[in-house]
């Protein structure tokens, strides 16, 4: 019964913000709007069962003596940003802000710079020209690598154009491929999903 | 040390080399490309007092390669005395998005409330876009310091997408796809971008098609941006840094196949 209710909801909402998406009436307007209100409240519940779930998985994890560490850390941290946004605020020089600019930024960042580390060695060990087409691929690479520095004008006037030549045609039409692709697919789950055929998002086997 | 490898010093070699770069300091100048003197010109065109609507969709981690982007075009807007209307869709562009624009702001003298706002960050990027077409009171009733936005000067007459001249979004992700989906398809809203150098190809067939008006993307498009609005700042300083690792880089991919090739003679003989 309960998967039965949750089916017949999905169909309803699916079939009608499917027709108020080409609607101009006033009425459709507003639904939207309704409904783009109610789609925050459920998020903020959603948020809510997300919260318990982290706690819940980091406790859990905990009791690994090599992980316990971490989960603290992971856990201290996610309680102490609210308490110091409820407490001292969000301003400029409030303490949350603080953690933010001096903690969670720079950490962030640094994570997300050691990516170029793992380029340049993946460059050294895995970029092979093995074959015709990798060998394109290399080429294509170093063309785009060099028109995004500072010296690709110096080194050729042309390089530039080639770059852009690469993204406008033969970058674009894979990419192009790649959405309509998405496009479809999505479409098609969407159906699937409307439609009740496809029903692994009510969860259990049946 | 036993366990040191060649990975090992291809990065310290990394490592080394941006640090040396760095500390030399200095800038570089560097051609501007049509896509960005396109910003440009689009930016420069809208009248003065034309509201424009910055949306902060990126996270903390792509700071470095987002502030210059956003510096560059924040101050670009203000010069020209545009009213910016701050919005966030990632809660992390929330904080960053706001000094951005009052740092920024402050430098061409510019008064909160009257030439710029900023109205925090709304969960659920689709509703909230979709949303703010009916009304952008409704959807951001107070704005980031908890005054009622009806109460904001700049915000008198802005009710929805039809006051803003445009949005500009700045994003290190697919959020400016959303704008474009729900906000230019649906709503006629003129889209503009500035992202991150790893989502410019993502947004190409959006450029071409005219979907997205325009975009200037990574540390190369702040560097040629702020050389057209003569001013500075960290895309030119980044670009020697850029230059370097990705010479490094194309190095790296020249010594990995010359030492491929040579085991794989050795091996055959």
């Amino acid at each position: 019964m309960e998967r039965r209710i949750a089916l017949a909801v999905c169909f309803g909402f699916g079939i009608v913000m499917f027709l108020q998406y080409f609607s101009s009436l006033p009425e459709a307007r507003r639904l939207q709007q309704a409904v783009a209100e109610y789609w925050q409240i459920v998020f903020a519940f959603a948020l809510v069962v997300g919260i318990a779930g982290f706690v819940q998985a980091n406790v859990k994890a905990s009791k690994d003596s090599k992980e316990r560490p971490y989960r603290i850390v992971s856990v201290v941290g996610f309680a102490a940003m609210p308490i110091l946004a409820l407490v001292w605020g969000l301003k400029a020089g409030s303490p949350f802000m603080w953690v933010f600019e001096n903690i969670q930024v720079p950490m962030q960042s640094t994570v997300f710079a050691l990516l170029a580390f793992f380029v340049a060695s993946a460059s050294y060990r895995g970029f092979r020209a093995r074959s015709a087409s990798a060998t394109l691929l290399l080429v294509a690479a170093a063309i785009m690598l060099l028109s995004r520095s500072a010296v690709s004008e110096w080194l050729s006037s042309w390089l530039p154009d080639l770059a852009d030549w690469i993204r406008n045609y033969p970058s674009m039409s894979a990419r192009r491929a790649i959405l309509v692709g998405i496009g479809l697919g999505s479409l098609t789950t969407s159906l699937r999903v409307i439609l009740g055929v496809e029903r692994t998002w009510l969860g259990g086997s049946r | 040390m036993k366990n040191f490898q060649s990975r090992h010093l291809v990065f310290l070699g990394l490592f080394v080399l941006i640090a040396v770069v760095m500390l030399i300091g200095g800038g570089s100048e560097v051609k501007v490309s049509p896509q960005t003197q396109k910003m440009y010109d689009f930016l420069d065109s809208l009248p003065r007092g034309s509201v424009v609507m910055v949306s902060f969709d990126h996270e903390a981690s792509s700071l470095p390669e987002i502030r210059p982007i956003a510096e560059a075009l924040l101050r670009h807007a203000y010069s020209r005395d545009q009213k910016l209307v701050g919005v966030a869709l990632m809660a992390e562009g929330t904080l960053i998005g706001y000094r951005l624009m009052e740092s920024t702001a402050r430098e061409y003298d510019k008064n909160y409330g009257e030439d710029f706002v900023f109205l925090g960050f709304k969960p659920q990027y689709v509703a909230a876009i979709l949303s703010m077409a009916e009304s952008i009171e409704a959807t951001f009733p107070e704005d980031y310091f908890g005054t009622p936005v009806g109460q904001l000067p700049l915000m008198e007459g802005v009710d929805n997408y039809q006051d803003v001249a445009a949005v500009m979004s700045i994003a290190d992700g697919s959020f400016t796809t959303h704008w474009i989906e729900y906000g230019r398809i649906r709503h006629n809203l003129t889209v503009i971008a500035g992202v991150t150098a790893a989502m410019v190809t993502t947004y190409d067939p959006y450029l071409a098609s005219g979907q997205l008006e325009t975009m200037i993307g990574g540390l190369r498009g702040a560097a040629e941006y702020e050389q057209l609005i003569g001013v500075p700042g960290g895309g030119g300083r980044g670009m020697p840094a850029q230059t370097a690792s990705h010479i490094y880089v194309l190095l790296m991919i020249v010594a990995g196949n010359v030492a491929w090739w040579m085991s794989r003679r050795k091996r055959d003989a």
